[in-house]
């Protein structure tokens, strides 16, 4: 069986058939993680300046980059193993640069408050065990995280929970969008407006707290009612949620308290995000937009978002990620004015623009190594072929090497 | 002859709601090739409620531009195969709705993706690519 690096559920019931070194067939993998573990058909080469070159000239030519920087940042590790994030981390604290990941602009603000529990939080395991009302929160887990449902929260049977969806579970959505797993939600589906959720969450309070709410009363009574009865809930944020509520996110601590009998899961998109702020928690006390001087110091403008913004950046080593596809365009414009480093498996939007690219493995399938699942369980991942190519942790301690 | 006025006649802009979404197929083609016709096919695209797509006169597979002070693309209008009570469009994240947000962040470095203002209407012109939005940033490289 192999782990599947396709999302952050790290799915470790994978079967995969390997002919003449290639991979044939997947099994058990959804179709994220399916294609994840078959590959891209563009694999990155090392180039300089958008020519080709090789791995020990453009790691050079990425040193030089960094050393002649006045002020880097370290951009990504999503997508790379616990044991590159470590180093990536050192190597911030090597050249006194800024480090930020995709969860700058994702479930970082979530994951934090998990970190310093300010949440009450469980384990999928639990979830697949005890949970009898399941809370899909600005989160599409049908497309994001595609067996969610199935493997832990509403489908299987627990050891509590014998009868699963037919008798002992109940599933809610609450979302802009009637998603495909609001479609499951049957009859348990509130449909808010964009930006909706902090009205949405302050008429709960009102309602598990004995008073009418303001905001569609019958609605919020039934759906109070039901979050009252659980024996085990659990809320699983998504990134609706989150960006909803990113001015005054202490609103869902409010709401947690109010359900002492709910948990909080982030749901995390790229494998190892998480995994990514455990390590620079442990580090720093920070779980993104960190820049290191004598000490670590955390700000929001060593976020990547405002670094571009204010162009405090003069040189960008970008692992695992491609901003120039996920950033907002405006934001990009200070990137084209700078060297950019692009370490990857896959030739991206962002590698077609950088100074230096420099190819690695596809970690969780040319490599192994540990990544940590979105409920913070530490989960092995498998090399299920060989391959030549370097995996993102060598990389980056040659990277240090040449500097 | 008659003069055909209707030419020389702006189409009718309506203002939209955005709000993104994830769609499996589309993350599965930027998985295998984020450059291939698939990936564009799944990524250049709105999602309107029939209701919607009435008032503003608009069909399956007709081109759009969508619009507002940080960018503009074309892009093809699908309808909705849920009841949707409209008033909200939807796109797939992508680097095509992208170009629609706003890095107004007020300091927090986390923009609003998820919630677009813009303009849309019916135009002739050809879908945006992704060729053309790197171009956009090619451009960028030489100034």
């Amino acid at each position: 069986m192999s782990t599947c690096p396709g999302c952050a559920l790290l799915c470790d019931d994978i079967e995969v058939v390997v002919e003449s070194g290639r991979i044939k067939e997947t099994r058990n993998a959804c179709r994220r993680g399916a294609a994840r573990i078959k590959g891209c058909i563009n694999r990155l080469a090392p180039t300089i300046d958008q020519k080709p070159s090789d791995i020990e000239s453009a790691i050079k030519k990425a040193a030089g980059i960094l050393k002649d920087s006045k002020s880097p940042m370290l951009f990504g590790f999503s997508n790379s193993t616990c044991e590159a994030q470590v180093k990536g981390i050192q190597l911030a604290k090597k050249l006194g640069a800024m480090i930020d990941d995709t969860s700058s602009f994702c479930q970082g603000l979530l994951i934090e408050k998990i970190l310093q529990k300010k949440f009450r939080t469980c384990t999928l395991e639990d979830v697949r065990n005890k949970a009898d009302v399941l809370v899909y929160w600005g989160s599409d887990a049908q497309d994001s995280q595609p067996r969610h449902l199935s493997r832990f929260s509403y489908f299987p049977r627990g050891e509590s929970r014998q009868r699963g969806y037919e008798e002992d579970r109940i599933a809610i959505a609450i979302d802009v969008r009637e998603s495909n797993t609001a479609k499951i939600c049957k009859g348990h589906f509130y449909r808010i407006q964009p930006k909706g959720d902090r009205e949405f969450i302050l008429a709960l309070i009102d309602a598990l707290s004995g008073k009418v709410p303001a905001y569609e009363p019958k609605k919020i009574l039934e759906l109070a009612a039901i979050l009252k009865k659980a024996e085990f809930g659990v809320i699983f944020v998504g990134i609706g949620l989150t960006y909803s509520i990113k001015e005054d996110f202490d609103i869902l601590v409010s709401l947690a308290d109010k359900l002492p009998n709910f948990q909080i899961m982030p749901m995390v998109g790229h494998y190892n995000m998480r995994g990514f702020n455990e390590n620079l928690f442990k580090e720093t006390g920070f779980v993104n937009r960190v820049r290191f001087h004598d000490t670590a110091v955390h700000d929001d403008k060593y976020s990547i978002i405002e670094a571009l913004r204010e162009k405090s950046i003069d040189a960008l080593l970008v692992a695992g990620s491609d901003p120039l596809s996920s950033l907002t365009r405006s934001l990009i414009r200070h990137l084209a004015s700078i060297p950019v480093i692009c370490i990857d498996p896959c030739v991206t939007m962002t590698s077609k623009i950088a100074a230096v690219t420099i190819p690695c493995a596809v970690s969780g399938v040319e490599s192994g190594g540990t990544a940590v699942r979105m409920d913070g369980k530490k989960i092995g991942l498998s090399k299920i072929i060989e391959s030549d190519y370097l995996t993102d942790e060598e990389l980056l301690v040659r990277l240090m090497g040449a500097l | 002859m008659g003069i055909d006025v209707g030419k020389f006649l702006k189409n009718p802009e309506y203002e939209i709601k955005i709000t993104t979404f994830r769609d499996i197929f589309q993350v599965e083609a930027q998985e295998r090739d984020r450059f291939g016709k698939d990936y564009e096919k799944l990524s250049a695209c709105i999602v309107m409620s029939k209701n919607d797509m009435e008032k503003m006169g608009l069909k399956p597979g007709d081109r759009v531009k969508v619009a507002n002070n940080n960018g503009s693309i074309v892009v093809e209008v699908r309808e909705s195969k849920r009841d949707e009570p409209g008033g909200v469009a939807f796109m797939v994240n992508s680097p095509w709705s992208n170009v629609l947000v706003s890095d107004d962040t007020g300091g927090k470095g986390l923009p609003d993706f998820k919630n677009i203002t813009a303009k849309i209407s019916l135009v002739k012109e050809e879908i945006t690519s992704l060729e053309s939005l790197m171009e956009y940033f090619r451009k960028l490289k030489q100034v």
